[in-house]
């Protein structure tokens, strides 16, 4: 069995504080993998390490292959992040966003053209596709964030809390999104809404205090809790109850 | 290939915010045509030369350099603070891709700065009898680019110490100094002294006189201004890529 990712003893300390220790997990090629865990649980200090974001005390994680300490160069080429805070060009419009970057994963010309409409019809973005980035909704602003991460086509893709500030709708797009991108591409997903990992993941881990808790299928976290819903059984983990 | 995509965006940024075009093109013009009516209100016997449209052109030109460095440390103080940016330090920029990708485009807005300043002064000229050269106005303009090295060195140094906050006051600060002790508004060597001499150490003056020279069409005195600008140049930029390279590791913490 191949892991697209596979992280070994990851450690962040921030002075006295330590966000994420020593937790370790792989991540299966091509499935979805949640990362639960209350506010401050270390998620998404442990995305940002894996994506290049912030460099790890210790510990190291391979991505396809790639050490992120060492190769993170090639890291970088083969993965993208949504974020948990927007993060778009304000003053390009929706599509020079979009194929500014495409145009720094090396995409080539003709290509972008291709994957820009294509990420345009994806997140039903044509009604705003030429206006400038700040002078849309948040929501609107969220799904372009995320659109940004998907058009590089990324053989890993980490998406930190992208559900955040959607409306019911949108976010029901979201997840037909998502759906569709699973079995092509290994994704790591955080998350508040506990039904959108029950609906989405193929294995779950529970943060506490920047430890991994529990993690397996949500049959495993259900059995092992003794609960018969992943909320449930989320508050047993996080309350210490195991 | 990378890095000229990244400054297509901040050349994008930058230009798309309407203050850019008073600040670096409306407000050397204005001042231009201000300065010229205060010299036409001077009495010939004043013997002030100071804003003879000839004296007066490469002066306001390099003036207008002075808010390139206003514009590139917006722009980086700007950036330095938002998720876009640090989204991209995920991304396979490399940082010599963002440092080029500020200084092009900055660089490229200062030449063309400088060719409408001259484009207004040689209008300007016509109606005060001046006749310009065309080879030494394009040398001028040339001569020009180390000054706006220095200066959008300052700009790139600021932006990465100082947020979107203190950054224009700071500016301010050295747009005002950089006009007095480079002599735009009055004759540094008329008043001598350990002023005079403070001036000179500064790549402000030199700068300025550099760029006077190639329009008078005196390339002996040019060169050597020309040359200490561009040390300063140099020097100042390699400081500040040194100071941005740093700040955005530290970022990755
Ligand atoms: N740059 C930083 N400096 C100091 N402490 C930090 C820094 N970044 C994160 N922390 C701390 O690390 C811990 C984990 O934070 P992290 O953002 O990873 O949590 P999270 O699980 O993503 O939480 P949330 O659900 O609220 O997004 C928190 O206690 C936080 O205060
Ligand atoms: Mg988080």
């Amino acid at each position: 069995m191949k892991y697209a990712i596979e992280v070994n003893k990851l450690r962040k300390e921030f002075g006295l504080k330590t966000a994420v220790k020593d937790i370790s997990f792989q991540v299966q090629e091509k499935t979805l993998f949640s990362l639960l865990g209350v506010n401050g649980a270390g998620k998404t200090t442990t995305i940002r390490m894996l994506t290049g974001l912030s460099r790890p005390t210790s510990g190291d994680a391979f991505v396809l292959g790639h050490s992120i300490t060492t190769d993170l160069n090639e890291v970088k080429k083969v993965s993208n992040v949504s974020t948990q805070d927007t993060a778009v060009a304000p003053n390009l419009t929706v599509r020079e966003n979009l194929e500014f970057m495409a145009g720094i994963y090396n995409i080539d010309k003709k290509q972008i053209q291709e994957r820009t409409n294509e990420m345009i019809q994806l997140f039903s973005l044509q009604e705003v596709e030429n206006s400038k980035a700040k002078t849309l909704s948040g929501g609107w602003q969220r799904k372009l964030s995320i659109a940004m991460a998907l058009i590089t086509d990324p053989k890993v893709l980490y998406l930190d809390e992208p559900t955040l500030g959607l409306d019911v709708l949108a976010r029901k797009d979201l997840w037909r999104i998502i759906e569709g991108l699973k079995k092509k591409v290994t994704i790591i997903l955080t998350t508040h809404y506990m039904e959108e990992a029950e609906h989405l993941s193929d294995a779950i881990a529970v943060m506490v205090g920047g430890e991994i808790k529990a993690l397996g299928t949500l049959e495993d976290l259900k059995k092992l809790t003794g609960k018969d819903n992943l909320e449930d059984a989320f508050v047993e983990i996080a309350e210490g109850g195991l | 290939m990378r890095s000229f995509i990244f400054s297509k965006r901040t050349l994008k940024e930058i230009l798309r915010d309407p203050l850019s075009y008073i600040f670096c093109l409306g407000f050397p013009i204005v001042m231009l045509v201000i300065m010229t009516i205060v010299d036409q209100s001077i009495p010939e016997e004043a013997g002030m030369t100071i804003f003879h449209i000839d004296n007066l052109a490469p002066g306001i030109a390099f003036f207008g350099l002075s808010f390139i460095m206003l514009f590139t440390c917006l722009q980086v103080s700007k950036d330095r603070s938002t998720a876009f940016m640090l989204r991209l330090y995920a991304s396979p920029l490399k940082s010599l891709d963002f440092i080029a990708g500020y200084t092009l485009p900055v660089l490229v807005l200062a030449v063309l700065q400088s060719v409408i300043s001259f484009i207004a002064a040689i209008v300007i000229g016509a109606f005060v009898d001046y006749q310009f050269d065309l080879v030494n106005v394009i040398l001028c303009i040339l001569v020009l680019i180390p000054s706006a090295l220095v200066f959008i060195s300052f700009g790139i140094f600021f932006g990465t110490l100082l947020n979107d906050k203190a950054a224009p006051g700071i500016c301010s600060i050295i747009i005002t100094s950089a006009s007095m002790l480079g002599g735009i508004w009055m004759d540094v060597d008329s008043i001598g002294g350990t002023f005079a001499k403070f001036c000179h150490a500064l790549p402000f003056y030199q700068g300025v006189r550099g760029a006077r020279f190639a329009l008078t069409g005196e390339y002996g005195d040019m060169v050597k201004p020309v040359l200490i600008t561009l040390g300063y140049g140099i020097l100042v930029y390699l400081f500040a890529i040194f100071v941005l390279r740093r700040k955005m590791q530290q970022d990755v913490k």
